[in-house]
């Protein structure tokens, strides 16, 4: 019998900046290598959800405009969400998704949005963007699998907003090159549970393909299955390596699990 | 004499850049717009019937290619700046180009494309008689942040149109449509398709809301992404009335009826795919406002030849091999859409480079349809290149290419020689802008492509 796994990508019109749907992309192939069958059901703006029914959850990001549409309706959704995502359910959120899932925001003319407040950061607008490759070094975090921490992301940022951890959150990464969450504190993304945020397109999954096999490993471990490790990944790595090598001049070595 | 020595010594900068074998393209605007900081007002007012600025995410150099070939056709002088040399200093070495000893100019008029974010600047100082805007969509997001900045920026350009200048623009995109809004209605030509190869499966892309209100927009027809009828469900803005319109489609003989005013004529369909309709009715609709007979129009089309990269056939040791500039999702998606049409089996090669030009995010290549396009192109073998090549392996893999169809060559000449020497009939090159550039470098070397700076 073929294994299902089903994702749910919110508001796939409207958060679709950045070729975020290549983490889609990746997520469906690496299942599907695996012969895992990972369906994808589009949540838009207004569509009743039940989310006892999914396995995983993706959001990116999306114009000021686009994002002030959905920010209402993804609030309202908070009460029903947040005690699954307490419970383990896995969800990567890219840019204006990771904002919203903080505890607020601060636009530009001093108004402070409040956000789903899962994750313990805030957001300010920033005057200029943060716009540039970045490589990352992945911090320790108890539900990671082995030998994800210390390994390298690489990936693109694009972001006028600037998030700041709050006491207790744990950051994603260490930045080796690029600006991360604020430019200041070296730090990019953050991880509670089996949600993580993070500035990173690229997209981010198709050469990270250890994060996403860490969120099919997460995915499938709710149904109780074993994620089958073996996949043939030299052309992913090696195009993870390419972009080592060309923007962390320290030459790393590319370590990975 | 500040302007004459501004122009003589640019035009030294540019000619020494030319011989030490630089482009050389916008060195000569830098070196006059810091000796004479008005240089570019200064020549454009010399200009007899003055300067038109195309502007608009994709089409820029085909729209302009067209118009400038009519205006040619139609007798007029006309200068243009080149290829992908349009920010400001850009346009300013293209006026100095063709300024003489006596600081007058040597055309008529100045065909200025023009990159987005160039627009305010450039119509401030040269009051342009015409702009141009062919359409918006997401591109370079790294560069300009998000689509409506664009939109923005060529919105304040628009104010600074001669008050008796015209703004051509795209009716069937609403964010260009709207530019229309604050204008008179004479200064305003809305052109757009009645009929058309409209895609029942294209997703509607970029923009969903009314520019307006921001409610949802209901579309009576798309012709591809989000370019066709529609009508706002809140405040009930609608496509504008079309001045100039595609009315009848003839796909056997490859020619379209077009109602320019009130007076029809059937013209040859120059291009092929319907982005390519719509660069040759911007030119069109624009050579009309300018007082060109609509049966001039068509007559004057039947000897167009494309700029290079756009679309263009060429021959390399007897294969044929095709050029199609790609730069984003909606341009990319329309060339695969373009090559799907074709029967023959053909070896491709995608060239991804990430400079300035290029933009430096690739992640767009992940918005590109390759799922759905490529099971019905006839390419049997991809070729990636570029210093994107790994990245482009990639998303190749993942869109289902498997690893015996694929071949990685970052060195763009090795690539390209080798696609050839694999191919048993055509080749098609889809390289970014840069890649571009370097690939007709290395086949100008081999002699296979001639006339490309007229391009």
């Amino acid at each position: 019998m073929t294994r299902t796994l089903t994702l749910g990508h919110l508001y796939p019109d409207h958060m679709n900046l950045y070729g975020d749907r290549g983490n889609v992309i990746a997520l469906v192939r690496r299942a599907q290598w695996r012969g895992i069958d990972l369906r994808v059901i589009a949540i838009d703006v207004g569509q009743p959800v039940a989310f006892d029914q999914l396995d995983l959850l993706f959001m990116g990001g999306g114009e000021d405009r686009d994002q002030a549409r959905v920010a209402k309706d993804f609030l309202e959704r908070g009460l029903v969400l947040r005690p699954y995502l307490e419970a383990g359910l896995p969800m990567l959120a890219v840019c204006g998704a990771y904002q919203l899932l903080g505890a607020y925001y601060v636009t530009a003319d001093g108004q402070r949005l409040p956000g789903l407040g899962f994750l313990p950061v805030h957001t300010v607008a920033g005057a200029r963007r943060s716009i540039g490759n970045v490589v990352a070094e992945i911090r320790p975090h108890a539900e990671w699998p082995p030998g994800l921490a210390g390994s390298t992301l690489v990936g693109f940022e694009n972001h006028a907003g600037q998030t700041f951890l709050e006491p207790g959150a744990l950051p994603l990464a260490h930045v080796l090159t690029g600006s991360g969450n604020n430019g200041q504190d070296g730090t990019e993304g953050a991880v509670r549970q089996h949600v993580i945020g993070t500035y990173l397109h690229g997209s981010l999954l198709p050469k990270n393909p250890h994060l996403a096999d860490c969120l099919l490993a997460w995915a499938a471990a709710r149904k109780g299955w074993q994620l089958d490790s073996a996949l043939d990944d030299r052309l992913e790595w090696s195009a993870h390596r390419a972009l080592l090598r060309r923007f962390h001049k320290r030459g790393l070595g590319g370590r990975h699990p | 004499m500040r302007l004459w020595l501004a122009v003589f010594l640019a035009r030294a900068a540019g000619w020494a850049s030319r011989v030490l074998g630089h482009g050389g393209s916008s060195l000569p605007g830098a070196v006059a717009r810091a000796i004479a900081p008005s240089v570019l007002q200064e020549l454009g007012r010399r200009l007899p019937s003055g300067a038109v600025l195309v502007t608009g995410t994709n089409g820029k150099t085909t729209t302009a290619a067209l118009a400038e070939h009519l205006m040619r056709r139609g007798g007029r002088a006309v200068l243009r700046n080149q290829t992908g040399a349009n920010l400001v200093l850009g346009l300013t070495a293209a006026l100095i180009q063709a300024t003489g000893w006596r600081l007058l100019p040597r055309a008529d008029l100045a065909l200025l494309e023009t990159d987005e974010a160039s627009v305010p600047r450039a119509a401030a100082e040269l009051r342009p008689r015409g702009i141009v805007v062919t359409n918006f969509f997401r591109d370079q997001l790294d560069r300009y942040g998000e689509l409506t900045h664009a939109v923005r920026l060529v919105a304040r350009g628009l104010e600074a149109l001669d008050p008796d200048g015209r703004a051509i623009l795209n009716a069937d995109d609403p964010n260009v449509a709207r530019l229309g809004e604050p204008l008179r209605s004479e200064q305003v030509v809305f052109y757009g398709m009645v009929a058309g190869w409209g895609d029942p499966e294209d997703s509607p892309g970029d923009v969903r809301h009314c520019p307006l209100c921001g409610a949802e927009l209901l579309y009576r027809r798309r012709f591809y992404a989000h370019l066709g009828e529609y009508r706002c469900t809140g405040c009930g803005w609608q496509r504008p009335p079309l001045t100039v319109a595609v009315e009848e489609m003839d796909l056997v003989h490859r020619r379209v009826k077009v109602r320019f005013g009130d007076v029809a004529a059937w013209v040859p369909a120059v291009l092929p795919g319907t982005y390519n309709l719509y660069n040759q009715l911007a030119a069109m609709a624009w050579a009309w406002s300018w007082g060109m007979a609509p049966d001039a129009l068509g007559e004057a089309l039947n000897d167009f030849r494309p700029a290079f990269g756009r679309m263009e056939r060429t021959a390399v040791r007897g294969r044929e091999v095709w050029f199609a500039l790609v730069k984003n999702p909606t341009g990319f998606n329309q060339v695969l859409a373009t090559l799907a049409a074709e029967p023959q089996a053909a070896v491709g090669l995608v060239a991804i480079n990430d400079d300035y030009a290029d933009g430096r995010d690739v992640s767009w290549l992940w918005d590109v349809d390759f799922e759905r396009w490529l099971p019905r192109v006839a390419v049997r073998q991809w070729w990636v290149s570029g210093r994107r090549a790994l990245d482009m392996a990639v998303r190749l893999k993942y869109a289902g290419v498997a690893a015996e169809a694929l071949t990685i060559e970052e060195d763009l000449a090795r690539a390209l020689e080798g696609a050839v020497d694999s191919a048993a009939g055509r080749v098609y090159v889809l390289p970014t802008y840069t890649a571009m550039l370097a690939l007709r470098r290395h086949l100008t070397k081999q002699g296979a492509v001639r006339h490309f700076r007229q391009g």
